[in-house]
């Protein structure tokens, strides 16, 4: 299925080189526009813009982590569908649920591959078309 | 210390007396009844010092010097091993990886490369020489951490000592308590033998928990 290469994808961790590869990874995908945010935090405002198709995000983060995002998101009318993937060292089964409680569309766990990112972002926006398509 | 307050200066000054004189049996007697009150006055003082140790060693909170000794100690040495593993498991992956690509540049047949192309390569190759001296940071920081954790070690067997002599029985130390509030916050990769408890292990795992969620 064609996924927009075009769409805003905001990536979200508190260490830079992980967004480094991150984005290095989303761009051997065809994707080209980024932005940045290293923290829960100082990501809101930005998601709140309403700019982001996309937001990749960690969890473990000092001010508001990424689960705490994810709620914020889900809780805004506005926002509330945006696809949301968590990429995280959080592994425990507990954490898992809750993240799929809270409504996340996919959830990867580090060390991660290209390959991994890959199928799940397929997956994520093929989700995506059924709804639409549903609607 | 209000010590010297309380020697008797006339006992002193019959000692001098019983010395000047050569009276070594007063002598005796009259250091032994000074010395007697000195050593009564630092025996108190020490019960005190070693029954506040006590008590604050009593305390079995989740941050209390004891939990924190028998539980955060070693587990912050654990973290540090990972540390160092995988640094040097990385550093491996990109020295191999820098290795090949040296390899595979310099098998291109260079009668087949323009001048511009050629130039390029031995770009390609200087970068990947860049990449392979840059993972000498894994011996500085090994180095570092190595002592880190001797600093640590000894730390943990000072405090081990310090139960101990206040009358702990270090064994006796009962678990920690979990909390999930740190689960909430996130507690970072599950690197401990402790903490890959109820961890998934792999991309697989969490994509079958999931699919039973119908996620």
């Amino acid at each position: 299925m064609q996924i927009n290469r075009d769409m805003n994808i905001l990536v979200v961790d508190d260490f830079s080189t992980m967004r480094r590869i991150v984005k290095n990874l989303l761009k051997e995908l065809g994707f080209s526009k980024f932005d940045e945010a290293d923290d829960g935090a100082t990501a809101w405002p930005m998601v709140q813009t309403g700019k982001y198709d996309f937001i990749v995000s960690d969890w473990n983060m000092p001010e508001m982590t990424g689960i705490d995002l994810l709620r914020n998101v889900r809780k805004d009318p506005n926002l509330k569908d945006t696809p949301f993937l968590l990429i995280t060292a959080e592994a425990k089964r507990s954490q898992i649920l809750e993240a799929a409680q809270a409504g996340v569309d996919g959830y990867i766990v580090k060390p991660f591959t290209a390959a991994t990112l890959n199928e799940k972002i397929q997956k994520i926006f093929e989700r995506v078309a059924e709804r639409q398509k549903a609607n | 210390m209000g010590l010297s307050a309380n020697i008797n200066r006339e006992a002193v000054e019959q000692l001098l007396q019983a010395i000047d004189s050569g009276d070594q049996a007063r002598s005796s007697e009259l250091l032994d009844e000074l010395t007697q009150l000195r050593e009564q006055e630092l025996y108190q003082k020490l019960s005190q010092i070693t029954d506040n140790l006590h008590q604050t060693l009593d305390d079995l909170g989740d941050d209390s010097l004891m939990m924190q000794t028998k539980y955060d100690l070693p587990d912050a040495s654990e973290r540090l091993q990972y540390v160092m593993d995988a640094t040097l498991e990385a550093s491996e992956k990109s020295l191999a990886n820098a290795e090949q690509i040296q390899n595979l540049l310099d098998n291109l047949p260079d009668e087949t490369l323009t001048q511009e192309q050629q130039e390029a390569l031995k770009l390609a190759h200087d970068n990947a020489t860049q990449i392979i001296l840059a993972q000498s940071f894994q011996d500085l920081t090994g180095q570092v951490l190595k002592r880190v954790m001797l600093i640590l070690g000894s730390l943990e067997n000072s405090l081990i000592d310090l139960i101990q002599q206040s009358g702990h029985d270090y064994d006796a130390i009962p678990q920690r308590k979990k909390s999930n509030e740190d689960l909430e916050h996130g507690i970072g990769p599950n690197v401990t033998k402790s903490s890959k408890q109820d961890a998934v292990s792999s991309q697989d795992d969490v994509d079958d928990l999931l699919d039973s969620l119908g996620i």
